[in-house]
């Protein structure tokens, strides 16, 4: 494994009694893309906002590129780029001026941000919609306007959270192969998905994550050791309920 | 159904109460406010006995709960945790059975049991004997489902209406003729009743037509029970009924229709301006700045906002202007209101910017970009509010007919509006709190359970402000004698100073404090509707 773009170690929040993420370790090679699967309420979503200073942890360290993420946020924040899963934006800023705003946030300048505005808009095939209200935009657009925000300064690690979820085949395509690029120019790129299919495709590494902890991390063929991903999954994650006898009125259409 | 959604409810509000120490504070403050009112409105209304305009003064308190009951759900602090009906389209119910159901959750919760509580002070008010007693139970117990219905029936047609971002723009407008006309009945009557100008007689006039409103039906059918004449009231109390039914019967078309209309996607017109972003060349600040300004424009609820200052600016003074008396101040006294206003309605930026400020959050890491942040902010909001401020003060002024009131208005305007920007800012960063949008409602208010922070908000601010604008109130009271040519300019531009040092001090204190708060704020902002 070369040099670590993202460092992991033990990361523990809870709300009240309940153990969101109950101490995980994670190393992710610079160049990577890296998958974080698990069930819902496993835990990702509360990783992610940890890894990328949205949410304070309870204990445990994390490193982007060497640089402690709660010691020396600016820094870290610096490099980084995320989507969240929501993908909320300033609704009533138009496409073009919401990737614009985020580039100056993270201090681009002007000329330097408009172009770039330009070229994200015509690779995330929004051209024809820049000057529409957000607030206007499908899910796919959507999902295509956060990613912009979240690349257009070149980060170089990008966290997603479900990036797919909601998306149809065109947008979503048009997101993997983004990724996929920014991934083999050398930067590193963590998302989470329940789509394990996806996951097995595009990802060289994947963590797979249950009840707050990694049950299994290392590269897609490790992880799924001669399975399909979805088998290994489930072989780990394991089915919630075995016993389907209980269920004698279901199908019968009888009642 | 109905026993069921009414447990449904008492789960809400008991689980609202067990998520977090600010939800529980907010429900004893609802709650003791809620007590207040059940014990004081009983007692006024007890008040009543004996006088000659009882039953007059009756039929104006009913009328006026029954506007209370549509107004406050659309206006203020979501009093009630209304079930949406959107969320129980999915089930199989049968629409008559759901708006029985539906009518029993609004009916249940602290308010309306107080609301309940309060009217029944008729029974000692208003009613004579035994007869005259039971009239007067059903007929408060009317009363309330009347009101109930009325403001149901409003909620679901808004709801409808509610659902395209179009639809959502216009109806923020409404609330600026509803917030206007409250604001005239709770700030205007109370004070010219207090100089005499309202007694019990002055509502003779008003009961001749109020008296065929449901709320003056109700109020009757007790004074005719009361007085011997039972038939009567039994007629009043049945064609309150029939109204009540009739009110029903619209809601429930209104709901069933609203359960199953589409989503109507806003086909939306391109933003006109083809250059990006202005004020590109001033770095950080100028984005911020830009991003503000634009909100102040495309947003409906920052456009009413700012009508709404204006309103209440016009409101405190507005005994003055319609009446005879002269109150020395009273334009000084709006243009602390004014900029108070200003401070509050932006006292939570986090929660009103939602989960976009995730993006903001990113960016914003050192204490210097946070300075711009909320320099941007104030400098886009400043650059609406001095000149708004000034010419009401001005026109204010004109309006009293004390024009030199307007020079020693404007500059408490100007010293005002920096304390409370510095107070909104420290405000942002000290006391935020997530925002939601309420079914049938066109305005986001403090979600649940966080309705202490907003009134925290206005008493802070109110209080901030007019702490902070006492030296420029004394300073222009004190110079009043001087020659105008010089007290005029030298007193703006000092009170100006003064606001801009204020706020600069708030901007400074808010970027040291929000460094190490982000990941809380953006906790707020996540939970968040926009």
């Amino acid at each position: 494994m070369g040099e670590l773009a993202i460092e992991v170690r033990g990361l523990r929040k809870s709300f009240g009694t309940k153990d969101a993420v109950a101490g995980i370790d994670l190393d992710i090679a610079a160049g990577s893309l890296a998958g974080l699967v698990g069930p819902n309420g496993a835990g990702k979503t509360t990783s992610l906002s940890m890894m990328t200073g949205l949410l304070r942890p309870d204990a445990g360290r994390i490193l982007i590129n060497g640089l402690d993420v709660w010691a020396d946020p600016v820094a870290a924040k610096a490099i980084i780029g995320v989507v969240t899963a929501e993908a909320r934006m300033f609704e009533r800023l138009s496409g073009e001026e919401m990737l614009e705003y985020a580039g100056r946030l993270h201090g681009l300048a002007a000329a330097e941000a408009r172009t770039r505005v330009a070229q994200l808009l015509d690779v995330l095939d929004l051209a024809a919609d820049a000057k529409r209200l957000v607030a206007d935009y499908s899910t796919g657009m959507r999902k295509k306007t956060a990613l912009g925000c979240a690349l257009i300064h070149n980060p170089s690690v990008l966290f997603l959270d479900e990036p797919l979820e909601g998306v149809d085949p065109i947008s979503a395509d048009v997101i993997r192969r983004l990724l996929t690029r920014l991934a083999s120019s050398g930067s590193t790129v963590l998302f989470s998905s329940h789509v394990m299919e996806l996951v097995e495709q595009v990802c060289d590494h994947v963590s797979i994550i249950d009840k707050g902890t990694i049950v299994a991390t290392g590269t897609t063929d490790q992880v799924r050791g001669g399975k399909t991903l979805q088998q290994a999954f489930i072989d780990l994650v394991g089915p919630r309920t075995t016993d389907e006898e209980g269920l004698t009125w279901l199908g019968s259409s009888s009642s | 159904m109905a026993r069921l959604l009414v447990q449904l409810k008492l789960r809400l509000l008991l689980n609202a109460l067990r998520s977090s120490t600010a939800a529980q504070t907010s429900f004893i403050v609802s709650t003791f406010f809620a007590f207040i009112l059940a014990v004081g409105g009983f007692f006024v209304l007890t008040l009543f006995r004996g006088s000659s305009a009882s039953v007059d003064l009756t039929t104006v308190v009913f009328t006026v709960f029954a506007v209370g009951w549509l107004v406050l759900p659309i206006m203020s602090f979501g009093l009630d945790g209304t079930l949406d009906p959107a969320t129980l389209a999915l089930y199989p119910l049968r629409t008559r059975p759901l708006a029985v159901g539906l009518l029993a959750a609004s009916a249940t919760g602290a308010w309306p049991l107080a609301n309940l509580i309060a009217l029944l002070g008729v029974t000692v008010g208003l009613a004579r004997g035994g007869l005259g007693v039971l009239v007067a139970i059903v007929a408060v117990v009317l009363q309330v489902l009347f009101c109930i219905t009325l403001a149901r029936l409003v909620i679901t047609s808004m709801a409808r209406m509610l659902r395209s971002r179009r639809g959502r723009d216009l109806a923020a407008f409404l609330v600026i003729p509803i917030f206007a006309v409250y604001e005239f009945a709770i700030q205007v009557i109370p004070r010219v009743a207090a100089q005499g100008g309202i007694t019990a007689a002055s509502f003779r006039g008003v009961d001749s037509w109020l008296r065929w409103l449901p709320p003056g039906l109700a109020a009757h059918a007790i004074q005719d029970a009361s007085s011997g004449r039972p038939g009567t009231a039994v007629a009043r109390l049945a064609l309150l009924a029939a109204i009540i039914v009739a009110l029903g019967w619209l809601w429930i078309r209104s709901l069933s229709r609203a359960l199953v209309t589409v989503d109507t996607s806003t086909q939306s017109a391109k933003v006109r301006r083809a250059a990006a972003l202005p004020l590109a060349r001033y770095g950080l600040l100028g984005a911020v700045t830009a991003r503000f300004w634009i909100y102040q424009r495309r947003e409906p609820t920052s456009l009413v906002y700012w009508v709404i200052t204006a309103v209440i600016m016009v409101v405190v003074s507005i005994s003055s202007i319609v009446g005879h008396q002269r109150h020395p101040g009273i334009v000084i006294a709006s243009a602390v209101f004014g900029a108070a206003f200003v401070g509050y309605f932006h006292a939570n930026t986090v929660g009103m910017t939602g989960p976009p400020f995730i993006t903001e959050a990113l960016a914003l890491t050192s204490r210097r970009s946070l300075k711009a942040y909320f320099s941007g902010q104030n400098i886009a909001l400043s650059v609406i509010a001095a000149p708004l401020l000034t010419g009401m003060c001005f026109a204010l002024a004109a309006a009293v007919r004390q024009p030199s009131e307007g020079v020693t208005a404007t500059a408490v305007a100007l010293a005002g509006i920096g304390a409370a920007l510095c107070l909104s800012n420290l405000f942002t960063v000290a006391l935020p709190y997530p925002m939601a949008l309420r079914a049938g409602s066109p305005m986001r208010q403090a979600a649940q359970g966080y309705t202490s922070y907003a009134l925290g908000g206005v008493l802070g601010s109110l209080a901030g402000v007019a702490v902070l604008v006492t030296p420029v109130i004394l300073a222009g009271v004190f110079t009043s004698a001087d020659l105008p040519a010089v007290r005029i300019p030298v007193l703006l531009v000092c009170s100006a100073a003064y606001g801009v040092v204020l706020a600069w001090a708030g901007v400074q204190i808010a970027a040291t404090a929000a460094g190490g708060r982000l990941p809380e704020l953006s906790q707020v902002a996540v939970r968040s509707t926009t």
